[in-house]
């Protein structure tokens, strides 16, 4: 027995190869959006073993240093060295701000880090690591820089040194790595005209500007420019001891919050990316509806167009479930070039989008299974259509 | 002629409808066709031509009378075979107003598709295929799609696709009606030719003034009844 | 679409489907998180590795001079402005005396009758001498004349009584003396005192300089201690530089340093490290370098910033590799080696760091070795991994 299916597809090839590359593109769109659900998540995970941490220590009663800002002093550090368990800890400062380069603005989390410590970019792909104190920086390729660029923040101008990839934040802004000082400056420092006005407050001020005591106000004035703030220490957890009972030990302070890697996992992907996952739950529903739609129409169409051959073939002698056999082969091969075209197509223009699209073999499988699901289901709507005709419509009259 | 053999038809009627709206198609319609035999069954449009070949192949149900095919009864006050589709795939062959091949099929494949449905071989069914082409002398266009062969090819092709199976009974419904006279003459001449050496018995239905004299023996049928009517038998070149 | 040779449908579909497996196949092996990690490696050599700290700092002047008076008072008048050079000794402002003329007149008049107050006692004083000299006189006399019995007792007793009491009138009239003369001493130091406060009114330049701030008008009072104009002199401007305590290894006097200033970045000036601060900020965790120009430039303003590079001698033929290949795991250094195409996590001793980027490796790699630089994930012990020449597209 030949299979009519086939001979049907390939009579018709070019109807059917175009429908099935506008299904492929439909399901490409599809498996982008799942894609770019994973990848938010991914983009949390990546955010959070990149920081190279197994604790991060906070202000009380936040949840930052991602989800909510936290401030806590730069000498917090010391006294978590202390704890026993503990191999590095570090503070690191985090900003999310516009740079510019040139006449650009570009959207960055600045990451103020110490080099060697959590908090530096874990890898690089081109350039080189920092190796100055002030005014040097490390990029993420997203950013568009290239070593040799320089870039302004605030009142500085930097060198961008060395690139690297896949440093983002949860909200997708790709990272910019400087030495924690400059962060710190940058993040706690007000612009001129901020300063300028303080100052002239603080003079104003009898109680500050005390004629009795010469000095006084150049001191009071150094301290409110200079800044001793970070959003949160990260910590390595000695091998063999247990990053829940180091963090047990931190929160006793009462000043400070500590998260472990699972509860900042469940931050920022129950919390920050909650809403952005339902939104894309609900286009994954309506794309594969669409995309059954499609398919039934496509099928229906085919097989009404067929109409008087099934009805010769009923008449002749076929079975019912040969002719059923094939309305729901073709489904399924519509099915099949569909998921091939979506599948290479979403792998082509992934990286085009703006946000991080993570595509997993599971996936793939899993829509795979899905697309032959909803042919199957498309399929019925033209079985039905095949198994009405009445064969005696062949003999005219 | 031997008795059940080719087409007997007895008391055949079928009423569509009930009631007041009822419509009798067929009237106790009597009608044999020996093995071999090529029948003619004219008649005006309405006359119930199209329900009887229906009747005859199967496809719907008589309301009372009594169908022989092949020595086999098949229907009596009601279906006797149980699988009516295997009856018309396996004992009936069909040639319709229009030839109605398979599109997606090429030539040989449209009729070996038949004994493929029966169950014989890919191989074997298209030797047979190619042996029926070559009887119909369309053995050269073997491989080509209906597409591409004239009106009179792809009769001739749908003819050899009703023969694939060697069904004893044959049901023509006005397969000449296309065509112009030379060509209704050869088809004619073929339909008697293959009867002859394949003992199936034919009927069929036209309203062809062109082939009507051809025809040894007719059939008219008027208002659901039939008159069997002595033909003119002018003699096929 | 019309095609000079007739292809059949099946040929286009069959074509057609190898396509998609093929594009499938590459898919499905070359990308996403099957795919081989791309790295580029680099190899171990010898060479040298010039070290260099860097740190910012200000522009500092070595000495500055707050110009004020030492007693309250109000400004009369100032003579100079920002930006003035002023000569050793020159007037540059001046206090109102108030009344400071008056009591430097009192505190003469003072001492002037005090001085006559010595007179006075002088006078007193030689007049009880010449008293008691008289009555030591008659004392003796009559004590002759006593002896021989011609006077009584009596007039011998009284003579000797007078005697007794000019004696202690004089020593009397004597003290008063030295009393008045103490006193005298007292308001004539009053009186030097007083007038010395009016030289004090005056502030004089202490040396040569540049008047770098004018804080106090004339007409406004100051308290003492209180700065009226601030001094510097512009040849002892230096450079206080900034360096993380972290990485200042080989801080020393005497290094050569490259200044490079706020206001003019294309132009970097000599200079050389003159005292390293012997107290260091706990809090910035940073050291303090006092670097001086070698040849002083002529616009530079006080407070301005400047990036300093202190070169350090450089080491030559050592191993050296690329800072992008090191990674720390936990506190302990490392590299990925490349063994068998695998990586493996070598740990590593590091050494000196050059500013571009170059470490060197004082044990735990030979020369010859291969090391992951650049990488396109996190790697992990023997990674698949595909080595290509570089990760992204070179720089313009």
């Amino acid at each position: 027995m030949i299979s009519l299916a086939g001979r049907d597809i390939l009579h018709s090839w070019s109807r059917f190869i175009l429908t099935g590359l506008g299904l492929g593109l439909l399901i490409g769109v599809t498996f982008t959006m799942a894609g770019v659900y994973r990848g938010m998540t991914d983009d949390a995970q990546v955010l959070l073993n990149g920081s190279g941490a197994d604790l991060w220590v906070v202000q009380k009663d936040t949840l930052g240093p991602y989800a909510e800002s936290s401030g806590i002093p730069d000498d917090t550090y010391r006294e978590i060295l202390g704890l026993p368990g503990i191999v590095r800890a570090a503070n690191v400062a985090y900003l999310t701000m516009q740079v510019r380069k040139g006449n650009a603005d570009v959207r960055v989390m600045l990451v103020g880090f110490q080099p060697g410590q959590p908090g530096d970019a874990p890898y690089l792909v081109a350039g080189r690591r920092i190796t100055r104190s002030h005014y040097e920086a490390v990029a993420d390729v997203k950013t568009g820089f290239v070593p040799g660029d320089r870039i302004r923040i605030r009142r500085h101008d930097y060198t961008v040194v060395g690139l690297t990839r896949r440093m983002v934040s949860s909200g997708g802004d790709p990272m910019l790595f400087i030495p924690l000082k400059d962060a710190q400056e940058v993040q706690f420092l007000k612009d001129n005209d901020a300063i300028v006005n303080q100052r002239a407050r603080t003079v104003e001020n009898p109680s500050l500007n005390r004629p009795g005591v010469p000095g006084l106000l150049r001191s009071i004035q150094a301290s409110q420019t200079s800044s001793h703030s970070v959003n949160a220490v990260l910590v390595q957890v000695a091998v063999g001891h247990s990053a829940e009972v180091v963090a047990r030990d931190i929160r006793r302070w009462k000043r400070l919050q500590a998260f472990d890697r699972r509860q900042m996992e469940d931050i920022l992907i129950a919390k920050l990316i909650a809403t952005a996952s339902k939104q894309i739950g609900m286009f994954l529903v309506i794309l594969t509806i669409v995309s059954a739609a499609i398919v039934a129409f496509m099928i229906y169409t085919m097989t009404l167009g067929k109409i008087r051959e099934v009805a010769v073939l009923k008449l002749i002698g076929t079975r019912d479930r040969t002719i059923a056999g094939m309305v729901l082969q073709q489904a399924l091969g519509l099915g099949l070039i569909g998921f091939v075209v979506g599948k290479i197509a979403a792998t082509l223009w992934g990286p085009a989008f703006p946000r991080y699209v993570l595509l997993l073999p599971g996936d793939a499988l899993r829509g795979f299974a899905i697309v032959m699901i909803v042919c199957v289901l498309a399929s019925t709507l033209g079985i039905r259509a095949a198994l009405k005709v009445d064969p005696a419509t062949a003999i005219g009259g | 002629m031997i008795d059940g053999l080719g087409i007997q038809i007895e008391g055949l009627s079928k009423r569509y409808g009930a009631g007041a709206t009822a419509v009798d198609a067929l009237r106790d319609v009597n009608m044999r066709v020996a093995p071999g035999e090529v029948v003619g069954l004219i008649g005006p449009s309405g006359s119930g031509k199209s329900t009887l070949l229906k009747c005859l192949g199967a496809v719907i149900e008589p309301t009372h009378g009594r169908m022989t095919l092949g020595g086999e009864i098949i229907y009596d006050n009601g279906w006797k075979i149980a699988d009516l589709r295997v009856l018309r795939r396996d004992r009936i062959g069909f040639i319709f107003q229009a030839p109605y091949l398979i599109p997606f099929l090429d030539v040989t494949d449209n009729v070996a598709l038949l004994p493929m449905l029966a169950g014989r071989d890919n191989a074997a069914a298209r030797a047979r295929a190619r042996e029926l082409l070559k009887a119909l002398d369309m053995e050269h266009r073997a491989g080509a799609q209906p597409s591409e062969l004239s009106g009179g090819e792809q009769q001739r092709v749908s003819i050899a696709r009703a023969l694939a199976n060697r069904p004893p009974v044959i049901l023509a419904d006005e397969p000449t009606a296309p065509l112009d006279s030379e060509r209704a003459l050869a088809v004619m001449r073929i339909l008697n030719q293959l009867a002859a050496q394949y003992q199936t018995a034919i009927i069929v239905v036209t309203h062809d003034e062109k082939i009507i004299p051809t025809f040894k023996r007719l059939y008219n049928i008027r208002d659901g009844r039939t008159i069997e009517e002595a033909g003119q038998e002018r003699a096929l070149a | 679409m019309k095609l000079p040779v007739k292809i059949p449908g099946k040929v286009w579909f069959i074509a057609f489907g190898i396509a998609l497996l093929v594009g499938f196949g590459w898919v499905a092996t070359q990308t996403g998180p099957l795919a081989p990690t791309r790295v580029t490696v680099t190899r171990v050599v010898k060479g040298d590795v010039s070290p260099a700290l860097f740190g910012i700092g200000t522009v500092e002047a070595r000495r500055s001079y707050l110009i004020g008076p030492t007693a309250a008072g109000r400004v009369s008048r100032v003579l100079v402005d920002v930006g003035d050079a002023v000569k050793a000794g020159q007037l540059l402002a001046e206090m109102d005396p108030v009344d400071l003329n008056a009591r430097v007149n009192s505190a003469a008049a003072e001492a002037a009758r005090a001085e006559s107050a010595v007179r006075t006692a002088r006078a007193q004083a030689l007049d009880a001498k010449s008293r008691q000299e008289f009555a030591a006189g008659e004392a003796q006399r009559f004590t002759e004349l006593g002896r021989s019995h011609l006077v009584s007792q009596n007039e011998l007793d009284s003579k000797l009584q007078q005697q007794k009491s000019t004696l202690a009138q004089l020593a009397a009239a004597e003290s008063a003396l030295t009393g008045a003369g103490q006193d005298l001493a007292r308001l004539e130091a009053n009186r030097e005192g007083t007038k010395r406060q009016r030289v004090n009114v005056r502030l004089e330049a202490p040396t040569d300089g540049v008047v770098t701030s004018r804080d106090a008008e004339p007409g406004s009072t100051v308290v003492a201690g209180q700065a009226v104009l601030t001094l510097e002199d512009p040849g002892s401007l230096w450079v206080v530089a900034r360096l993380d305590q972290g990485r200042s290894a080989g801080l020393a006097v005497g290094l050569p340093a490259d200044i490079v200033l706020r206001s003019e970045p294309r132009r970097p000036l000599r200079g050389r490290v003159v005292r390293v601060e012997p107290i260091s900020d706990s809090v910035t965790e940073e050291r303090l370098a006092d670097v001086a120009f070698e040849k002083l430039p002529r616009a530079v303003s006080a407070n301005e910033l400047a990036e300093v590079t202190l070169t350090l001698p450089t080491i030559p033929d050592v191993l050296v590799v690329p800072n992008a290949s090191i990674h720390f795991r936990g506190a302990e250094a490392g590299v990925w080696l490349l063994v068998g195409g695998h990586p493996r996590f070598a740990p590593v001793k590091l050494g000196a760091e050059s500013l571009d980027g170059k470490m060197q490796i004082l044990d735990g790699l030979r020369a010859g070795d291969e090391v992951v630089t650049y990488s396109e994930r996190v790697l992990g012990e023997g990674s698949r991994i595909r080595v290509v020449a570089s990760l992204v597209a070179t720089a313009k």
